[in-house]
């Protein structure tokens, strides 16, 4: 059986638990009193674009977030100017600045993240603040390079997708019947992966933090089990960081998370169906997790959802190849949405554009924290 | 001049040692000196466009070539651009890198769309003066569930929908349609007619399809080339096999090294016969493993396969079948080089739904692909057809007989007019 280090969990498992030898408090500390006391960002990533999502003949595909829309406030233009990567375009909604750091995530984000800002000037444990996402390179998504900030006031990272990667092809290697479609297998293995990935972490880098190891461990399992025996055969990987993110949120209650859906980078294969079937799924997975910050009494009525595609894709007329890439650079990379929604958040809808760095920004601003050196500027529209 | 100078043909080659490319910016002469560094492996398109373009420049007086490329030469250095980090003839990932994140990159892309808007004119009215018509005839499956009313629905207003006489017996109607006769005649295709005709030649007639069934009409021996998703099944195991082993064993320290190994993953001559021939077993390669799920999706392949021949090859004829791919099995997102039949015993299905939807974006792509260049604007007739269907949806100039055509046109009578269309 596999042996998994540290540095190997991290880099193919793909969760990382960040922090948890710091001594301090363990569970959520709300100590900075903000506008809002939760911050929850969720990006269409892998991109998506305005003619399938909030264009009028992309509604069809979107109605939870159109629903949503009529109860929240609605920027019509979000600008990504940035590097129209994956990782950099994320890297630049959490920092706040345009991110040009490596593409395939060797580096981390070049500025502090959001996470940074809020741990450090909070004090906030390090249960406080969570990334969910699920491509690889994004294990390098929760703390920046800078020094002054960096991995002690970072954010937990964990990608589902790639725990559920390492166990499913641990049940193809071995050839067991049913192969993958024996869920009961495919649990085990996910199981088995935690164990020893998380168990391995757990004696390098715990002094004297077990029970917490165990804690997170059982919240990630939960979320698996809900996933695996859910009622439709568990294909998305959008679901499990669902479910991921779901428990996370009832078991620790942090007041700032990111959520990285993943599912519509399916483009690249060149099948606009799938496509099209992951917007509409990650609009439903949206809607349920609105559904949860409604439910759950850690999140209602304190709670700002920020919703924004990563970035787009390229235009139909493109010279690239249409809604397979996102490298054109052309309006229908860079021109996207973003929705927000809360208690605190107005009806409404603007056209005046804003920016992917604007949301750190204002994401600053609802948590009452100060972010110095920022590109983006808090949007006044959400800040009442 | 770099010493890893490119082998070019004569007419270029004296281009370079009259040193015009050490003259261009670093960026555009990096690029072309990437682009014809396996000149053997390039079609002869691709030859005659970098001589057409070199010429270009090399015929045009000093002020003007310096004229055009001095937003971009003044653009070089504030993006820091140096011979460190910009070698003369090397244009790597890491270039390709360098640009992305440069936060220059939006403005030298439109100073490098800048530069070929003045000379994509001029080497364009040259296409167009050696004009020919030309043929592009667009298959859907048969089980897809739709009829003509919903077909081509993205374009179809720029066409007409002409009435078919479809045969009986359903398994002749492409036969009929691209050889005029019955499948047991083995009659030669369209494709199979131009490519032995004066206009035709090595690389002049496609079939790019997701099963074999074109291909395997008319005879075998031929100028036409094929490339069908189902005949390179063998293939494709392998490099997805290959593929998966490189990543496993986690040799390959980067994209540069494992698109170096990429590379070396050529096809064999038990394979497939396009091995025999450098130029198609490259393209082969390139197609399978630098393509968004063309290892995975047959009508990826056949859409990226047709637009890359499309702008490297300029086929004048190109016969393009799509097929009915498969449902998405559990997990499979997270298996993208593994047998999906091995890893899942739960039976494939058709995905007819899900293909329909894909193949309405797909026809709008490949006709857009031809139309993007000279040799294919106002000299081409595009046929768009069901397998099986009573109405096909043709784009084409006024002369194309079946524009004017009226009542149903038996099959025969359409293969006719694309003779008489060729010239053949």
């Amino acid at each position: 059986m596999m042996r998994l280090t540290k540095r190997r969990f991290v880099q193919l498992a793909g969760l990382s638990i960040a922090n948890r030898i710091l001594p301090g408090p363990l569970m959520a500390q709300e100590r900075v009193k903000g506008r809002s006391n939760k911050v929850i960002v969720v990006t269409f990533g892998g991109g998506v674009r305005y003619s399938e999502t909030f264009a009028p003949e992309g509604l069809q595909n979107i109605p939870r977030l159109v629903a949503l829309r009529e109860k929240g406030y609605f920027f019509q233009s979000c600008i990504n100017s940035g590097v129209l990567s994956h990782f950099n375009s994320t890297a630049s909604i959490l920092t706040g600045n345009w991110q040009r750091v490596d593409d395939f995530g060797f580096q981390a984000p070049a500025g502090p993240t959001l996470f940074e800002y809020y741990r450090k000037q909070s004090g906030a444990g390090p249960l406080d603040a969570w990334a969910v996402a699920t491509n690889k390179s994004f294990a390098s998504m929760g703390w920046s390079s800078d020094r002054s900030f960096g991995q002690p006031y970072g954010a937990n990272v964990v990608l589902p997708k790639q725990l559920l990667l390492e166990a499913v092809q641990e049940v193809v290697t071995r050839g067991t019947a049913g192969g993958v479609a024996n869920r009961d297998d495919v649990l085990r293995r996910l199981e088995g992966v935690l164990s020893e990935g998380y168990e391995g972490i757990g004696w390098t880098i715990f002094q004297a933090g077990r029970k917490l190891d165990r804690q997170v461990r059982e919240t990630l399992v939960r979320g698996l089990v809900e996933y695996i025996n859910g009622p439709e055969a568990p294909t998305s990987g959008d679901e499990l960081t669902f479910f991921i993110a779901r428990e996370i949120m009832r078991e620790f209650a942090p007041r700032l998370i990111l959520v990285n859906f993943w599912d519509m980078d399916v483009a690249h294969w060149g099948s606009y169906s799938l496509y099209l079937n992951a917007i509409t799924r990650t609009d439903r997975l949206t809607g349920m997790l609105w559904e949860e910050i409604q439910t759950n009494q850690s999140y209602k009525d304190k709670t700002t959802l920020l919703v924004l595609p990563e970035l787009g894709r390229d235009g139909d007329k493109n010279a690239a190849n249409g809604f397979l890439n996102h490298r054109s650079g052309d309006a229908s990379c860079r021109n996207t949405w973003l929705l927000a929604m809360g208690t605190a958040v107005p009806p409404g809808q603007t056209e005046r554009p804003v920016h992917h760095v604007d949301v750190a920004a204002t994401a600053a601003e609802l948590l009452g924290v100060k972010a110095a050196g920022l590109a983006g500027k808090p949007m006044p529209e959400l800040l009442l | 001049m770099p010493a890893n100078t490119p082998k070019v043909s004569p007419v270029l080659q004296a281009l370079i040692d009259k040193g015009l490319l050490d003259s261009l910016p670093r960026s555009f002469a990096a690029f072309c000196f990437d682009q014809m560094k396996d000149w053997d492996l390039l079609f002869p398109a691709e030859r005659s466009y970098f001589e057409r373009l070199f010429g270009l420049l090399d015929r045009s007086s000093g002020p003007v070539v310096e004229r055009l490329f001095q937003p971009l030469r003044e653009l070089e250095p504030k993006m820091g651009m140096n011979e460190k980090n910009w070698p003369r003839g090397q244009f790597t990932l890491e270039q390709v890198d360098f640009l992305n994140r440069n936060p220059y990159y939006p403005e030298w892309r439109a100073a490098v769309a800048q530069v070929f808007s003045q000379l994509d004119p001029v080497l364009d009215a040259d296409a167009a003066r050696n004009g020919h018509a030309r043929l592009v005839i667009v298959i859907a499956p048969a089980q897809l569930p739709a009829d003509p009313g919903r077909m081509w629905t993205r374009f179809q207003g720029r066409g007409k929908r002409v009435e078919i006489d479809a045969p009986e017996r359903a398994e002749e109607f492409l036969p009929l349609l691209l050889t005029g006769e019955e499948q047991g005649r083995r009659a030669p295709t369209i494709a199979h007619l131009f490519a032995s005709g004066k206009k035709g030649g090595a690389y002049a007639s496609w079939i790019v399809e997701a099963g074999a069934g074109v291909s395997r009409l008319g005879p075998e021996a031929g100028a036409v080339v094929k490339y069908s998703y189902q005949s390179l099944g063998q293939y494709r195991k392998r490099l997805m096999k290959e593929v998966q082993s490189v990543v496993d064993a986690q040799e390959i320290a980067g994209p540069r090294q494992l698109s170096a190994r990429l590379r070396q993953m050529k096809i064999l001559a038990s394979e497939g016969d396009l091995a025999h021939d450098p130029i198609l077993a490259e393209f082969a390669r390139a197609i399978l493993l630098s393509g968004n799920g063309t290892l995975l999706i047959n009508n990826t392949f056949v859409e990226w396969a047709m637009v890359q021949a499309v702008r490297r090859a300029r086929p004048s004829v190109a016969i393009v079948g799509f097929g009915i791919r498969n449902k998405v099995k559990p997990f499979s997102s997270l298996l993208i080089y593994a047998d999906q039949d091995a890893s899942n015993p739960i039976p494939s299905q058709m995905d007819t739904l899900g293909s329909y939807v894909d193949l309405e974006v797909f026809y709008q792509y490949v006709w857009q692909e031809f139309e993007k260049y000279a040799e294919y604007r106002n000299n081409t007739a595009y046929l768009f057809v069901g397998d099986g269907m009573e109405e096909m949806l043709a784009i084409a100039p006024a002369d194309f007989p079946l524009m004017t055509a009226a009542g149903p046109v038996k099959l025969p009578a359409v293969f006719g007019h694309l003779k008489d269309w060729l010239s053949i």
